[in-house]
């Protein structure tokens, strides 16, 4: 943990109500947008944000110092946006269920669409922000975590609750993924 | 010249490759393999371009309602706790103070309001407490006694119901009363399959019957 965060984790465990909005200023972005990613609607990311604040300030003196604040605040949110998703039975998923569960199947025997037929981006935000939202929420989470959040390898396994090896899987799974949706598209148009 | 490293482990590891996170002997294994093979080539260049959209994906903005009812919950629960901490302590403590006034100034309060000597109340009271126990227990036993006639009269009521299997057996022996019993019987169970509140009957009699 940073010196500055070790210090803002004991000024929020004396109670100072200053410390509480550096905490939450700090971090809020990053949770809503986490949740975000999770939920698929901003409404109910910003009512994880919330619960995760009051969860995380209620249960400091539970945490421990030696180990990275924001992987511990991030986990909090990720199983709160889970619930979510859970409650809403419009995908189910637990953490412990992300272990196993691996996200579309990919054929290893198709190599996908090669070189000779290019990779045509599509440089428009908003269109390539749709084909990463095709993608299973907890594969969302790990790419948010990785290139939005820039987390370690081994933070984001932590986070997740899943092996190393899974987060490079997913990873590489995403990429590929986006890789072919992506040539497919531009074959479309 | 190509490595020993085939295509697909070095696909595998191209997004750990670009994120910094492998071995440097791996890296410069797949390097190796990447600058011989056209396709780990593209394939790493559009991992790259990838990489680099998803870390300009759009965000959207925190509201600015979550730090303060964060704070609400938090410190409102924490004031709430301390205002009712202070509030028990100086309930506590005027209760203390009122009943030592009380009991200092009881014999003269007492005589004031011509109540009997406060060093009477307590055997006064305890007096009081078992009459009361008395009155309650002559009352039971009243209750008791006037019920027990009854209960014998239930009780011989209810061992005559033993005799009713053999009447019935008696009864069943003439052809007319099996013919009664066997018309009862279907008669009951076609009024329960035509009453019984069914799902798949929703607008069926039964349900118009418990809706009464």
């Amino acid at each position: 943990m940073q010196p500055d965060e070790r210090d803002l984790v004991r000024r929020c465990l004396d109670r100072d109500e200053r410390a509480y909005r550096e905490l939450i200023r700090g971090y809020q972005g990053a949770v809503v947008n986490l949740a975000w990613r999770i939920t698929g609607n901003a409404d109910d990311a910003a009512e994880v944000a919330q619960e995760t604040f009051i969860r995380v300030l209620r249960s400091l003196s539970a945490y421990d110092p030696e180990r990275p604040f924001r992987t511990w605040l991030f986990k909090i949110a990720s199983n709160l946006a889970l619930d979510v998703i859970r409650r809403r039975k419009r995908r189910p998923m637990a953490l412990e269920d992300l272990a196993t569960e691996e996200g579309p199947p990919i054929d290893p025997a198709d190599p996908g669409p090669g070189p000779e037929e290019g990779l045509r981006l599509d440089r428009s935000d908003a269109r390539f922000d749709s084909l990463v939202r095709e993608l299973p929420e907890h594969y969302q989470a790990i790419l948010f975590l990785r290139y939005k959040e820039e987390l370690a390898y081994e933070e984001i396994a932590e986070t997740m609750g899943v092996p190393l090896g899974t987060v490079k899987v997913r990873l590489h799974r995403a990429h590929e993924i986006l890789r072919r949706k992506l040539i497919a598209r531009g074959t479309e148009t | 010249m190509k490595t020993n490293l085939t295509c697909g482990t070095c696909e595998l590891e191209l997004c750990a490759y670009l994120d910094g996170a492998l071995h440097p002997a791996i890296a410069r294994a797949l390097e190796s393999h990447v600058e011989s093979c056209a396709r780990c080539g593209a394939r790493l260049e559009a991992y790259r371009e990838i990489s680099s959209r998803l870390a300009e994906l759009p965000e959207i903005a925190a509201p600015a309602w979550i730090e303060k009812r964060v704070l609400d919950s938090i410190t409102g629960r924490a004031r709430a706790r301390r205002f009712w901490s202070r509030g028990f302590a100086a309930a506590a403590a005027l209760s203390f103070a009122a009943t030592v006034g009380l009991i200092a100034h009881l014999p003269a309060l007492a005589r004031q309001w011509g109540l009997p000597d406060p060093a009477t109340w307590p055997v006064v009271g305890l007096r009081t407490a078992l009459d009361g126990v008395i009155s309650v227990a002559k009352r039971l036993a009243g209750d008791a006694a006037f019920y027990e006639p009854l209960a014998r009269k239930l009780w011989v009521a209810v061992s005559a119901l033993e005799t009713l299997p053999r009447v019935a057996l008696l009864a069943l022996r003439t052809p007319e009363a099996q013919f009664m019993v066997a018309v009862t019987i279907s008669l009951g169970v076609a009024l329960f399959l035509a009453l019984r509140p069914s799902r798949t009957r929703e607008g069926g009699i039964g349900h118009a019957c418990l809706s009464l």
